[in-house]
């Protein structure tokens, strides 16, 4: 066999027979087919993401009754319900919900402002990092959504002992190694859950687009 | 049907040989290929109204179609198939039509083992795109796109060497 040269088979290339394969009629019809691709994949479930957890904020903070339910776990802790407790505890829970509408309405925008900037006529390198900007928003998003269930936890739990010290309410052992190890346990559940998912959801995605763009910086990087 | 659609489909149409190269080279089952064909269809429509006027058809759609394959395509089918083109290639004597037919199913082959944006790097260098179309499609600066080339070069050879 001759030695192989790439530029000897140019020609061959560009002369290369490409049967047409559709006409005018089928690809009129492709414009009216949807599309399916990872950034539409992304965004839809995306969209559902932030849908359910602003669904939840909203429940919590309109129509839910789950400042009933901390209360009555502090009465099993032995704290005497009182109209003062309940305005702290009512003041403390709108704050908290407040932070929270106020970081998803925050996410929302973002996310959506990232999604237009993705434009398919950008070089590749560029295109790349507008999807995971885009995809970032969304982990950002859920890296929030951790923080806060810890720092809630955490103001939650400051206030129960901050109650309990107030009411002069000395647990006792078992109950309070019951109490601490239920917080921690539930706290770290609900992380490795989460994680989980999104590995799981995005983790594909991300590692092609990511060996991609690892590809091109080490092009660029590796000039003789 | 608008004047627009009719427009549209008519430069797809015209310019499909593109496309079906593309298609070709970032996939390995025919449905993909359709599928793939598909999208890039869809996606050129959808930027055709920023297109319009703004750069030459095959420098856009080049782009459109590379960025497509690369960045949003989902394939359905995982495995890799490769034996038609073994098969096709030792199916014996071929006149001279089939032996350039023969050199690039060759080509499709050893090219499509690359990563996808060498893939890319070979297919527009094959295609007489210049290095500053290259590059700039990419992302990468020119030098740096030639120096690739030169490397894909060799490493080309040496996929030809082993598998033709």
């Amino acid at each position: 066999m001759p030695e192989f040269d790439l530029d000897s088979f140019k020609k061959t290339w560009q002369e290369q027979k490409v049967q047409p394969k559709y006409n005018s009629t089928e690809i009129e019809a492709m414009l009216n087919k949807s599309s399916r691709n990872y950034v539409k994949y992304i965004l839809w479930i995306s969209i559902a993401e932030f849908l359910i957890i602003l669904g939840m904020n909203i429940y919590y903070s309109f129509l839910g009754d789950d400042s009933n339910s901390f209360i009555k776990i502090l009465g099993k802790l032995g704290v005497q319900n009182s109209t003062d407790l309940r305005t702290s505890f009512g003041n403390l829970y709108l704050v908290l919900k407040t932070i929270s509408l106020i970081i998803t309405a925050f996410f929302v925008v973002r996310f959506y402002r990232n999604y237009r900037k993705i434009n398919i006529e950008s070089n590749l390198k560029k295109l790349i990092l507008q999807i995971i900007r885009f995809k970032k928003t969304v982990n950002l998003f859920i890296l929030a959504n951790i923080l806060l269930l810890i720092v809630f936890t955490g103001v939650l739990t400051v206030f129960t002992f901050t109650v309990l010290s107030q009411q002069n309410i000395h647990l006792t052992h078992p109950t309070l190694i019951g109490f601490v190890v239920g917080i921690i346990v539930m706290t770290i559940l609900s992380i490795v859950l989460i994680w989980i998912y999104y590995r799981v959801v995005y983790g594909i995605i991300l590692k092609r687009l990511g060996k991609n763009l690892g590809e091109l910086q080490k092009i660029d990087s590796q000039q003789e | 049907m608008s004047a627009k659609e009719q427009e549209f489909s008519k430069l797809i149409k015209d310019n499909q040989g593109l496309i079906i190269k593309v298609s070709r080279l970032y996939t390995n089952s025919l449905e993909d290929e359709q599928d793939l064909f598909q999208e890039i269809v869809l996606q050129l429509w959808r930027s055709y109204d920023s297109f319009k006027g703004q750069s030459k058809i095959s420098t856009w759609m080049y782009r459109v179609a590379l960025n497509t394959a690369i960045t949003l395509f989902r394939k359905k089918t995982k495995s890799p198939q490769t034996d038609e083109l073994m098969d096709f290639h030792h199916s014996g004597y071929m006149e001279d039509d089939d032996e350039k037919q023969q050199q690039v199913s060759l080509l499709y082959k050893v090219v499509k083992m690359l990563p996808q944006v060498e893939r890319a790097i070979v297919m527009m260098y094959l295609d007489d795109l210049p290095y500053r179309d290259i590059s700039e499609n990419l992302g990468i600066t020119e030098v740096n796109a030639r120096v690739k080339m030169n490397r894909l070069k060799k490493t080309l050879k040496e996929l030809m060497e082993k598998h033709a």
